[in-house]
This record gives C-alpha cells, sequence and structure tokens, in this order.
C-alpha cells in the first residue's frame, strides 16, 4: 500500500515536472486534476486548503495534520493578517517546508487554487457566499455548522453542493463519537420506544459589553472585507468569536449549537430529510447593548406525525445540555463528555441486532471527509441533515422574533400564511455582494 | 323566606362587585420605623415603586421607635388590601400579630420586603448577610403568576444575600434564589410565595438600600418583581407585563428613576439616537412589536410612530437606520413610500435597498 502511494505520488511529481510551464502552481498536484473527478481520487495525499484560520478553522486544521499523510495543506486564506501568518506557519511547520501560500481574498484563493478539497470555518453571515461559490467551483468541502444564517442561504448552499455533486462534510463532529451515534442507534430502533417528544438543550447566553465606543480598526484585520454582506457598521472592538452574539452575523448560542444538538435528535428519530410543521416559542433578549442575540430560549416544534421537539438554553431543561428523546418506553439522553444514559438503564443494554437499523459508523470526523473524498463514499455528516438542523433553529428564530407561531411546509420549504415572517428567511446583502447563481 | 332571596341577591352582588373594586387602586399601607438596613429611604423607595403602576395606593406608617412602648400599635389592617412590611425589630403586640394573621386568613395580602425578624417572616435562628456584589438570580418557578415569563438567569446588581432565612416556610413556593460566596456555591432563596388561609404573602429579600445609594432598588428587576409580587399578594393574579428592560444574563439593569419606558419616552429617545447611546429603547420597541403579533392595529400604530422618526427631520440617520430595519419585516404598504424616499439619503441608501427587497 504504501509503496502504491510512494509510486503514485513519483508519478505525480514527474507529471509537474514534465508538464513545466503549464503545471506551474501548485506544486503539490490535487488528485482531482489526475482525471478522478476528486469524488474518486487515487489514495495520494488529498490536497486541501483553508478558508477562515480562527479558532474554529484552526482547530479543524490541527485535526486534519493529525491525520500525518492523508492530508497537504497548501493554502490558506484570512481577512485577518496576523492569523493568516499564524495558520501558514502552522502549515509550513507540518509540511517542512515554506510554500503554503496565503490569501486576503476568498475570490483569489478560489481562481488560482487547485485544490481536492476545502476547509471552511467562517462567521455565519458569510456562510451563504463562500460556501456556495466553493461548491460552484466543484471543491469537495468540510464545512462548519451552522451550514447558513438564513434558510435561503441554506436552500442556496445545499443545490450548489448537490448540483456540483461535491463531497461534503458538515462540522457536526458529534456524529463520530460512538456514544451519540449508539444514542441515535437506540432511538432508531426503537429502544425508548414510539417517540413523542425530544428536548434538546443548548447553552445559555452570557454576559453583554454594552454599547462600546467605535474605534480604530486594527491594522491586521480588514473590517471591510470581514463585513462583507452584512450591514455596514463601525467598528467596536468585536470581530473574532464574539460576533455570534450580534444577530447580523449570528443567531447567538442556539443557532450555534443548532447543528450539534438538533442534528443528534434527528439522527435518532430519522428526520433528518425533513424538518418541522409548525414552531413556536420566546426568546430573552439582552435589554440593551451590542451584543443582542437572545441570551435564552424556548421554542416548540411540531411534527407531522405529532412528535414535539422543544428547543431551549439548558438551565430551561431538566436534563440540562444535549438530547433527550422521549417514547413509551421511557427516554434516553446523550450530552458531550461520553454521556448516554436512559431512565432505566435497561433500555441501553445489549448490542444493536445484525437484523437492526445500523447509522453509519465513523470514528473520526476529519478521515471520514478525507476517505469520502478519496473514494467517492458519502460521508456521515451530508449537507442536507446539517441544513435540516439550522433551519429547525432558524424557524425557532423568527418564531421568537415575530412572536408569533410559524407554519413551515417542510418539503416546500416556506413558511405558509404570514407574508411578515416568510420576509426574515433572508438577509438581504449589503451591495455589491449577492448569493452565487447556482 | 324573602328577607333570604334578598340576602343572598345583595351577597351575590357584593361578590360581583369585589372584584372590578379590587382590580382598580389597592389600598396599600406600608409598615416601617424599625430595620437592620436604611428603612427610610426603603420605605419611600417602595412607596414609589408600587404607586408609578397604578394599581396601588399606598401610605407609609412608622412604628414606635426602637426601645419604646410597642403596646399601642394597632393598624387597622382590614381597611387594606396590601399590607408591605419593611420591618426588622422589636416584637409587636401580640393581638396586632393575631390581628395581622386574621387579615391574611381572610384575604388580605402581605409583601414582606427585607423583613427577616418581622411577623409573619420565618426566619431560623441565626441571620447573617453576605457581602455586597452583583449576583445572578436564578428563577427556580416559572409558573407562578409574579414569576411567569421571566428569564431563568438575571444579574441584580449592589446587594446582599441573607442567610438563614425560609421565606417560602412550610407552605409556599419558593420563586427564585442567587448564588454567593465563592464559585457561587451558596444558593440562598430570595423571593417566595406563601398562601395563608384565603390571603396571599410574597417574599422578597432583593433590594436592600446601602449607605450611598440603592442601585439594588432602582434594578430593573427588583422592581418588576416587586410590583408583580404586590399585585399578587393582593389581587391573587398579575395583569402586568414584563417591561423591556427586565435584566438577563447578559447584564443587570439599573434605572434612572422606577418607571420602565412608555411609549412616549422610547420614541423622543429613539429620534435622537447616536451610536455610542444605549440601545434600550429600540428594544423596547422590538418588544412592543413581538407582544403586538396578530394584532394589525396594534403594528400599524407603532409602524405610524416609527415612519414618523424617518419623516421627522431632526432625526438622527442612525434612528431612522435602525427603524428601517424593523420595518424590513413588519412594516406594510404604509411605511413603504417613506423608506423609498430615503434612498435619496447617501448614509441610508445600503439601509432602504435591505428593507426594499424584503419588502417589495
Amino acid at each position: 500500500m504504501s509503496r502504491t502511494k510512494t509510486s503514485r505520488r513519483t508519478f505525480v511529481k514527474r507529471s509537474a515536472a514534465a508538464a513545466a510551464g503549464f503545471f506551474t502552481l501548485p506544486v503539490i498536484i490535487p488528485s482531482s486534476v489526475l482525471g478522478m473527478g476528486g469524488k474518486t481520487a487515487p489514495s495520494d495525499r488529498v490536497v486541501i486548503g483553508s478558508i477562515g484560520t480562527g479558532s474554529q478553522g484552526m482547530s479543524n486544521m490541527r485535526d486534519f495534520l493529525k491525520l500525518g499523510d492523508a492530508v497537504r495543506f497548501v493554502a490558506v486564506c484570512d481577512v485577518d493578517s496576523a492569523r493568516l501568518l499564524k495558520a501558514k506557519e502552522t502549515v509550513d511547520t507540518a509540511n517542512k517546508s515554506n510554500d503554503c501560500r496565503t490569501y486576503s481574498d476568498y475570490r483569489e484563493f478560489l481562481e488560482k487554487e487547485q485544490l481536492d478539497a476545502v476547509s471552511l470555518a467562517l462567521p455565519d453571515h458569510w456562510h451563504g457566499i463562500i460556501y456556495t461559490a466553493v461548491a460552484n467551483k466543484k471543491l469537495n468541502v468540510y464545512g462548519e455548522k451552522p451550514i447558513c444564517r438564513t434558510i435561503r442561504d441554506g436552500q442556496a448552499i445545499v443545490a450548489a453542493v448537490k448540483k456540483n455533486n461535491i463531497i461534503w462534510q458538515t462540522g457536526c463532529w458529534q456524529r463520530s463519537q460512538a456514544h451519540f451515534r449508539k444514542g441515535a442507534e437506540f432511538v432508531r430502533n426503537g429502544r425508548a420506544g414510539k417517540i413523542s417528544h425530544i428536548e434538546v438543550g443548548l447553552p445559555d447566553g452570557g454576559k453583554g459589553i454594552g454599547t462600546p465606543p467605535v474605534m480604530d480598526v486594527p491594522p491586521e484585520l480588514n473590517w471591510e472585507m470581514w463585513l462583507g454582506p452584512a450591514p455596514a457598521t463601525p467598528y467596536r472592538g468585536v470581530c473574532h468569536w464574539n460576533w455570534r452574539w450580534i444577530l447580523d452575523y449570528s443567531g447567538g448560542q442556539m443557532t450555534d449549537w443548532a447543528g450539534h444538538h438538533i442534528d443528534i435528535a434527528n439522527w435518532g428519530t430519522g428526520m433528518e430529510y425533513t424538518g418541522p410543521v409548525e414552531v413556536s416559542g420566546e426568546g430573552v433578549y439582552p435589554p440593551e447593548g451590542i451584543y443582542n442575540a437572545p441570551v435564552e430560549y424556548d421554542f416548540t416544534c411540531k411534527f407531522a406525525n405529532g412528535m414535539t421537539m422543544r428547543v431551549a438554553n439548558s438551565s430551561r431543561l431538566r436534563h440540562g445540555m444535549g438530547t433527550t428523546w422521549y417514547g413509551d418506553l421511557g427516554w434516553i439522553h446523550t450530552n458531550r463528555g461520553n454521556v448516554l444514559r436512559a431512565s432505566d438503564p435497561k433500555l441501553l443494554e445489549g448490542e444493536i441486532g445484525e437484523n437492526e437499523i445500523h447509522l453509519y459508523k465513523s470514528e473520526n470526523h476529519w478521515l471520514n471527509f478525507i476517505e469520502g473524498v478519496r473514494t467517492g463514499k458519502p460521508t456521515i455528516a451530508p449537507i442536507e441533515p446539517g441544513y435540516r438542523a439550522i433551519c429547525t433553529g432558524l424557524l425557532g428564530e423568527i418564531a421568537m422574533t415575530t412572536g408569533e407561531t410559524i407554519r413551515w411546509d417542510p418539503d416546500k420549504e416556506e413558511i405558509i400564511g404570514n407574508p411578515r415572517a416568510a420576509r426574515l428567511l433572508s438577509r438581504p446583502y449589503r451591495k455589491p455582494w449577492e448569493l452565487p447563481t447556482v | 323566606m324573602r328577607k333570604n332571596y334578598i340576602s343572598i341577591a345583595a351577597a351575590l352582588l357584593l361578590i360581583a362587585l369585589l372584584p372590578s373594586c379590587r382590580s382598580e387602586v389597592n389600598k396599600t399601607l406600608i409598615i416601617t420605623g424599625q430595620s437592620s438596613h436604611n428603612w427610610m429611604e426603603s420605605s419611600e423607595t417602595v412607596k414609589q415603586i408600587l404607586d408609578e403602576t397604578g394599581l396601588f395606593r399606598s401610605k407609609i406608617i412608622l412604628t414606635p421607635p426602637k426601645g419604646e412602648d410597642m403596646s399601642g400599635f394597632d393598624p387597622a389592617f382590614m381597611r387594606y388590601d396590601l399590607v408591605v412590611i419593611d420591618y426588622e425589630g422589636d416584637q409587636w403586640p401580640e393581638n396586632t400579630v393575631t390581628a395581622l394573621t386574621d387579615y391574611v386568613k381572610n384575604g388580605g395580602g402581605v409583601v414582606l420586603f427585607n423583613s427577616v425578624n418581622s411577623p409573619l417572616a420565618s426566619s431560623f435562628d441565626s441571620v447573617s448577610v453576605t457581602r455586597r456584589t452583583e449576583f445572578e438570580v436564578r428563577t427556580v418557578n416559572t409558573d407562578h403568576p409574579v414569576t411567569k415569563g421571566l428569564p431563568v438567569r438575571w444579574l441584580h446588581p449592589d446587594d446582599v444575600l441573607t442567610r438563614g432565612i425560609d421565606p417560602a416556610g412550610e407552605e409556599g413556593v419558593l420563586l427564585a434564589t442567587a448564588s454567593a460566596g465563592q464559585g457561587g456555591r451558596m444558593t440562598l432563596p430570595v423571593m417566595a410565595a406563601r398562601t395563608l388561609g384565603e390571603g396571599r404573602i410574597f417574599v422578597t429579600m432583593l433590594g436592600t438600600p446601602d449607605e450611598e445609594g440603592s442601585r439594588a432598588l432602582h434594578c430593573a428587576g427588583f422592581i418588576t418583581t416587586l410590583q408583580r409580587g404586590a399585585e399578587w399578594a393582593a389581587t391573587g393574579s398579575v395583569t402586568q407585563e414584563l417591561p423591556s428592560d427586565f435584566p438577563t444574563a447578559a447584564g443587570s439593569v439599573v434605572r434612572s428613576g422606577f418607571k420602565a419606558i412608555d411609549s412616549h419616552e422610547a420614541f423622543e429617545n429613539i429620534a435622537s439616537y447616536d451610536i455610542s447611546q444605549s440601545t434600550k429603547y429600540f428594544t423596547w420597541l422590538q418588544t412592543e412589536i413581538r407582544k403586538a403579533s396578530g394584532d394589525e392595529v396594534r403594528l400599524l400604530e407603532l409602524e405610524k410612530k416609527m415612519v414618523e422618526v424617518l419623516k421627522n427631520t431632526t432625526a438622527t440617520a442612525e434612528a431612522k437606520r435602525l427603524i428601517i430595519r424593523e420595518l424590513s419585516w413588519m412594516g406594510s404598504d404604509y411605511c413603504l413610500p417613506v423608506v423609498k424616499e430615503l434612498s435619496s439619503v447617501e448614509e441610508l441608501k445600503d439601509d432602504v435597498d435591505f428593507a426594499l427587497e424584503r419588502l417589495q
């Protein structure tokens, strides 16, 4: 196996050398260039780049680098030059070279780089444009959750991923942890009986910072590009990480985490490719200050089969954080920290039988993606379940914003009979930004 | 026989009239005169907080000073719908305590405000207070009329917590707790509701005044829960809505006065908003819009007020920007021409584009 790999890599290098003047960039040829269409890539390293090198982008990069020879990072892109430099250093150290290329504009990155895959970790308000643009380039994507800031963005992303037939992995890595899979598998196989209700506990919101003064933008940050399609606003010292408490960029803890525990809930019930038919609830919004995302939230979704799902900040729920499925035989709860428990421990006894439903098994979320890129095998977290999870969260957000009960058609993906609420399906982009055509 | 019918009719009439009398203004007696805290300030503050709702008309009476003869202290509780006790001190005469207990048993309402050592209070032998600090209140019961709809977690500024009390007693309901000590390891009760016979007792340990001022008494969370607790004690239900400035885990809210934001104050301040100011008036507006869901008349009323700001030549561009953002989803045809007209204002062009994309 290793011999095959070596020879193939040698072949690649020779080809590159032979084609000098044509293949000047990049030095490492992506497997897709070998005519394998990316999805059926040879077992060579997957050539990958990162757009977004903040905490989550770097965390993903480190997880990919742990895979050793399986991947090779060749380019990074960020609107913060200090972060970009650190990312390049990380890549160069791993590659024992100095040739990781850097970009401050994703458009140039996409134009110049020839890659197998891209790792995307950006503020939510950029997801619609960049996820769609990358999919349109037919690059395979490891994309951070939540898939989108708005439902319209999400629909465009899903369409682009499907049309371009790329391999997609959503960064909902809980799916690749055994206890989450087991929990979902037990539920799927009826160990808790018929599920009538689910509770999804996500984090409480934190302290605000009031209204800080306008200040100079740090020289390393391209604030205008960071804002991109979001409304223009002066810089107040809030950008990296803390953007998630501001509604122009994110929906707070709720939308940040919907892609994890709602996704697990849907995985357990098999409702990954549909959504609720009705959503209502209330949010607790900070009385003032630039952090305006709800610090508490509590909404209930009804599904066509009569099942309900309550999504709330964990302080409001009996089981706190995580997913709890309630069935007529008891409840099963799962959460981070290897938590898998039930109203009766007997519900969790034994293994899933041969003739029962076995969910997709992955033990390493990043490796699972790379394998997908290499072999064309679908990943454990394809685009639509990721979209459906955040779609439920975003419908909750609309219900809380309007104070109304939202009726939703999960097939047509439209709000029924409420034109006012339907306006909240999108957040218009600031010119000249627009969603790429799929 | 006929006489009996008349009596029954009279009784029915009285029952029919009682709630309507009650729902107007609740005659309130505030009793103070001795306390471990500055009762002169707190009792006056409590009076203002209650009276400004329009639901109470309060009068303050003082007990005899500490160490003096209490035997003549015998307020006519029955004349009031609500008795507020801001008192910690010498024992009241037994007949006064009995009269107070009977008053509650017969349907009277009592608020125990920071009153540990007083009639109806339920405390243990050793009572002490923590150091003054901001702390997080946990609403542990969100079903009770007083605390329904409250955030589960909210911050309360510059107050002390009392150890060694049992405000709910055996029959009561604990409404809220707060954490004190390093790492919040000590959880102490701060609000409770009890019933006694036909009557109700609301207990709050929040709002202890200090030497220099009373930020704790100006906390929107303290004010709101006192007002709601008093209404519940007096009437058995709560009609007051949660104000838009109720504190959350994001931060405490200290009002300059005691009043909640009203429409007049909000729109006046919205028109002059600049980006260095608090966004609290916009939060008020967003809250009002949410509350008006399904009520087209109220929504149009709000929209008209918002359009007035857009038309106001002295209103700031920042104010108009935030108004346009709200109108972008809740506005009707009514706002459309005015929003369109603002596209000629360079600094609002992006925002108008944003709104028109949704509205048209």
